[in-house]
């Protein structure tokens, strides 16, 4: 793992828990999860901002309905909407502009997007993670205190595998996983049967693997994804879906995992 | 949540004199770390590919035997790691936890190394 040259720990006091939401695997619904988990916990009163670390695909505008280039003269970052704070790369940059950046191009983008902008006092910040072991992901852990991280998976063992070295980076950088995801679970058909599509029980084999906890199912359900692309999320369009039910039954899990982790200690300083 | 990880942790850092590191763990070990020792095991990839390569015939000192290794500063990196700069320059290494434990000099480490 190579560092960046300047690697400054930064100090986010108002900001009273940060959570990274991660795969290691893109297609899982990592930033779908990011976004409703977020209103999840804005719904349950918590006051809550939303990083889309996504530089190289950002998702945020579209999901969260936000069009078009934000002029930063004119309209403060990060921006508001459906009551949570919101930054994007995807703000800044036209979608038919790919980013081209190397790693320490992306490490200076998110460490501006977290200490340079006002994000006033959070109760949380959800970080959507690119998918992956990369930049973004060592950027954070190495200078973000974060709290916990939630990992993303689909039902399938493809998907499984992958997920694997997500959780087995976050062990080495030592951020408490907060438990495992499984979205996409199981289909309701109109005759009101369970279809596993994907397959089922993935997150709770690697759950019980890798002893975290397994923080529920999240079911396939057409509406995410009309609701997604429409640029309002199934949480705030249709909050009596059993969909969005599940997702307010991960924030609250979510939080009940934060209150029995043992958090993380700094690490003692040498004078030199 | 997964905690097994963090178990290893160092309570404390000290410097021994101008050539060595003292780490206290939390599992009662003490660690005794020469900054040469430190130096010449760089994590890094440039000093992994180093010291892969076959020893140089026309180099009679190492760039690090011109100058006693000695860091000019030693930073905490999240919670899983150090990064050393160094005097002479080199600020490319991320040492983790594990490693510097895994490096360690003391009587007891040395044998059971070398056993």
């Amino acid at each position: 793992m190579q560092p960046q040259a300047n690697m400054p720990k930064l100090s986010l006091p108002n900001i009273k828990t940060i959570i990274a939401v991660a795969s290691g695997k893109g297609g899982v619904g990592k930033s779908t999860v990011s976004a409703n988990l977020a209103l999840a916990l804005s719904a349950l009163g918590h006051k809550v901002g939303l990083l889309d670390a996504d530089i190289y695909g950002p998702s945020m505008p579209t999901m969260m309905g936000i069009n078009g280039l934000i002029d930063q003269e004119k309209t403060p970052l990060p921006l508001e909407k459906y009551g949570l704070k919101i930054m994007s790369m995807g703000f800044l940059v036209p979608p038919t502009q790919a980013v081209i950046w190397r790693g320490p191009m992306v490490h200076r983008a998110l460490t501006q997007f977290l200490s340079d902008l006002d994000w006033g006092t959070l109760d949380f910040l959800v970080i959507d993670l690119p998918p992956g072991t990369g930049d973004a992901q060592l950027t954070l852990t190495q200078t973000v205190p974060l709290n916990g991280s939630v990992i993303v998976t689909t039902p399938q063992e493809v998907s499984i595998i992958d997920a694997r070295k997500g959780i087995e980076m976050f062990k080495q950088v030592r951020v408490p996983i907060l438990g495992i995801v499984e979205n996409m679970s199981y289909f309701i058909g109109e005759d009101g049967k369970r279809y596993e599509i994907f397959r089922h029980g993935g997150g709770t084999k690697l759950a019980q693997e890798y002893q975290v906890p397994f923080l529920g199912e999240i079911p396939i359900d057409p509406k995410v994804a009309e609701s997604g692309d429409e640029g309002i999320p199934i949480v705030r369009k249709y909050p009596e879906n059993n969909v969005s039910k599940c997702y307010v039954a991960l924030a609250q899990s979510v939080i009940r995992e934060l209150g029995t982790m043992i958090a993380p200690k700094e690490l003692p300083k040498l004078d030199i | 949540m997964v905690e097994s990880n963090f178990s290893l942790f160092p309570n404390a850092l000290k410097k021994q004199g101008d050539q060595s590191l003292l780490v206290e763990w939390s599992d009662g070990h003490s660690s005794i770390l020469a900054w040469k020792h430190l130096r010449s095991n760089c994590p890094c990839a440039t000093c992994r590919d180093e010291r892969g390569k076959p020893a140089n015939p026309f180099q009679i000192l190492k760039p690090s035997e011109l100058v006693a290794p000695a860091p000019t500063s030693f930073v905490p990196v999240g919670h899983y790691a150090y990064r050393i700069i160094w005097n002479d320059g080199h600020d490319s290494g991320i040492y983790t936890l594990e490693q510097l434990r895994s490096l360690c000099q003391c009587t007891e480490c040395l044998a059971k190394n070398n056993s």
